[in-house]
């Protein structure tokens, strides 16, 4: 990397890592030490080819979002499985679940622990807004895959936060990879 | 709202509430690239550490900045956020990279006639409001960089389990069970590692003592901190990962406090205490397996009770009061040294340095009163080489000898 390209490289990183790292801290389940970690593989490997990309921005968050569930660290699944004790639940600690504002913090922990492809999808589906072709596109899979992963993602999200049930009725279990529910269009 | 739309805002909000990225991101970017290619490391993730605890860097407070006093803001925001009017603090202080991440009062709880226990209790900040909400559930909390997670200790210490909590549900994500009690608790400088002081028996014990009121006044008794007794039995060096680690005994002696908690060297090579001694701030450095050892080279001059130690790039030391100017308030000056030969590099405003903000300015306690009058201080940005001093709380109201609660005490995190 010659001294142009470096210097562009950090004016890239100076101008768009407060983004990338909102995406990634998302991605890593809200993980901040994680994302950064995902943030700066994903630089690392964008740094290695930067005089050859034409849309580095394009290129880095495809990085993030294919290692995130490829190759997700072996530390990382360890951290989600690590819990020695479940988090306190019960009528003694259950949150007061009426407000929305407690609801997003329940559904942020129940995001926490999806798995790392589970939340890719819906990060993808749902914080970019991204339509199914373009989530599947960029995982590398098919569009039923994208449905099934988000349909599938939103059910466990409804088993770790039972809090959800009241928002929608429980759309009955898909019987095919591929069933077409709860996916806007 | 369906669970599509719940799960939309809730990603916006967590997306909004994030902190900027670290400074020098690209040179840590850069950084760990040179590294991986030069060494050819095997493990991405092993790299990846090295280059989280090299990441030392904070961000300049630029001189735009310095003046620049918001009344409110969010734990994000690397500017000024101070509340001169409010002690205790009710919403967010912080400078730069250092933030007040929780406060504590102690009141002392009567156990027999001779004996009691200082407890403590913590308000602890809360990310999403940037208020302090009381929690009374913990007697010790350590707050880790970052702000997403504090270690506590529950109610009766030495305790034996430390909780991992999250400070945006209040919920602890994870219990370390401990053979050996636990009175303290501090992180690593990179937050990965936790040391974990433990003790035979409460580190905050109090003794009925004799009070001396001077000349025509009728002695009295207050509670004492016991002298020259100290339960502290050694230390856990915790990954915080995995909550995995080893417990290291060190001998007790009768040169440190009751309550003498261990902390990380810059490092975390080495955990050090304070030693009581000839003179204020002694420390004593010990390696993980609990033998003592040297100071390292750059922490030889610090003081162990002067807070803010190595400035976030470790060429600066912060050092104690060093000079008090009379007048209404008076002014006093702390020394800032460099850390390898001890030499004086500047004076800079406040009495008792707490927390770098920057490698430029410092959250320090600075008094109110002059020379002659009570010490009562607040909490000031002060900066390197200027005279200026900005408050960031009210003023905080000092105890009388006989007062059961203590005032409240700061505790700091980096952002």
């Amino acid at each position: 990397m010659d001294a142009e390209a470096q210097e562009s490289f950090r004016q890239f990183v100076a101008g768009r890592s407060t983004a990338l790292l909102k995406t990634a801290v998302l991605l890593a389940g809200g993980d901040r030490h994680a994302a950064e970690d995902l943030l700066q593989n994903a630089l690392v490997k964008a740094a290695g080819r930067w005089q050859r990309i034409d849309e580095p921005e394009a290129y880095v968050r495809r990085i993030l979002y294919r290692q995130q569930i490829s190759r997700w660290r072996l530390k990382w699944r360890r951290r989600e499985v690590m819990v020695a004790e479940p988090p306190e639940s019960g009528a003694g600690h259950s949150p007061d679940t009426s407000g929305a504002a407690e609801l997003r913090l329940v559904l942020r922990t129940a995001l926490s622990r999806l798995t790392a492809r589970q939340r890719t999808v819906l990060v993808l589906r749902y914080f970019e807004d991204l339509p199914e072709a373009d989530v599947a596109r960029l995982l590398g899979c098919s569009v039923g895959t994208v449905r099934s992963t988000t349909h599938r993602s939103l059910a466990r999200l409804r088993e770790l936060a039972p809090e959800l049930a009241a928002l929608a009725p429980r759309q009955p279990q898909p019987s095919r990879d591929f069933s077409p529910v709860e996916v806007r269009p | 709202m369906n669970v599509e739309e719940l799960v939309r805002d809730a990603l916006r909000e967590q997306a909004v509430q994030q902190p900027p990225a670290p400074p020098g991101f690209a040179d840590r970017v850069l950084g760990a690239r040179r590294r991986r290619r030069t060494r050819r490391v095997a493990s991405v993730a092993l790299a990846t550490a090295a280059v989280v605890a090299i990441a030392v860097g904070g961000p300049l407070l630029d001189s735009g900045h310095k003046n620049h006093v918001r009344p409110s803001g969010t734990v994000g925001s690397g500017e000024v956020q101070a509340h001169p009017d409010q002690s205790p603090p009710r919403e967010l202080i912080g400078a730069g990279d250092a933030v007040l991440a929780a406060y504590y009062t102690a009141k002392i709880q009567p156990q027999t006639d001779r004996r009691a226990v200082s407890a403590r209790t913590y308000w602890l900040l809360d990310p999403k409001t940037g208020k302090y909400e009381k929690d009374s559930r913990w007697s010790f909390v350590a707050v880790a960089p970052g702000l997403r997670t504090a270690a506590v200790l529950e109610r009766d210490l030495p305790a034996h389990r430390i909780g991992l909590l999250d400070l945006a549900t209040r919920k602890v994500e994870r219990w370390i069970p401990v053979r050996h009690g636990v009175g303290g608790l501090a992180f690593s400088y990179d937050g990965t590692r936790l040391v974990a002081t433990t003790y035979d028996e409460n580190p905050d014990l109090r003794v009925r003592e004799k009070l001396f009121r001077g000349k025509g006044k009728r002695d009295g008794w207050m509670w004492g901190v016991r002298f020259g007794e100290s339960s502290r039995s050694g230390f856990y060096d915790l990954d915080v990962a995995s909550g995995a680690g080893s417990w290291s005994p060190v001998a007790s002696g009768r040169d440190i406090n009751s309550r003498a908690d261990f902390a990380f060297s810059r490092t975390g090579e080495l955990v050090y205490g304070q030693r009581i001694g000839g003179r204020d701030g002694l420390q004593q450095f010990y390696d993980l397996k609990g033998d003592e050892v040297a100071a390292p080279a750059n922490e030889k001059y610090l003081r162990s009770d002067v807070p803010a130690r190595l400035s976030p790039s470790g060429r600066l030391a912060a050092l104690g009061l060093t000079k008090e100017v009379g007048g209404r308030p008076g002014r006093s000056y702390s020394s800032v040294r460099d850390p390898r030969t001890g030499k004086e590099i500047t004076k800079v405003r406040g009495g008792h340095l707490l927390a770098w903000a920057d490698e430029k300015h410092l959250i320090a306690w600075e008094r109110v009163t002059s020379l002659e009058e009570e010490y009562r201080p607040q909490l000031v940005l002060v900066t390197i080489g200027s005279d200026k001093v900005v408050p960031l709380s009210g003023v905080q109201k000092p105890a009388e000898p006989t007062d059961l609660v203590e005032p409240w005490e700061p505790v700091f995190a980096r952002r």
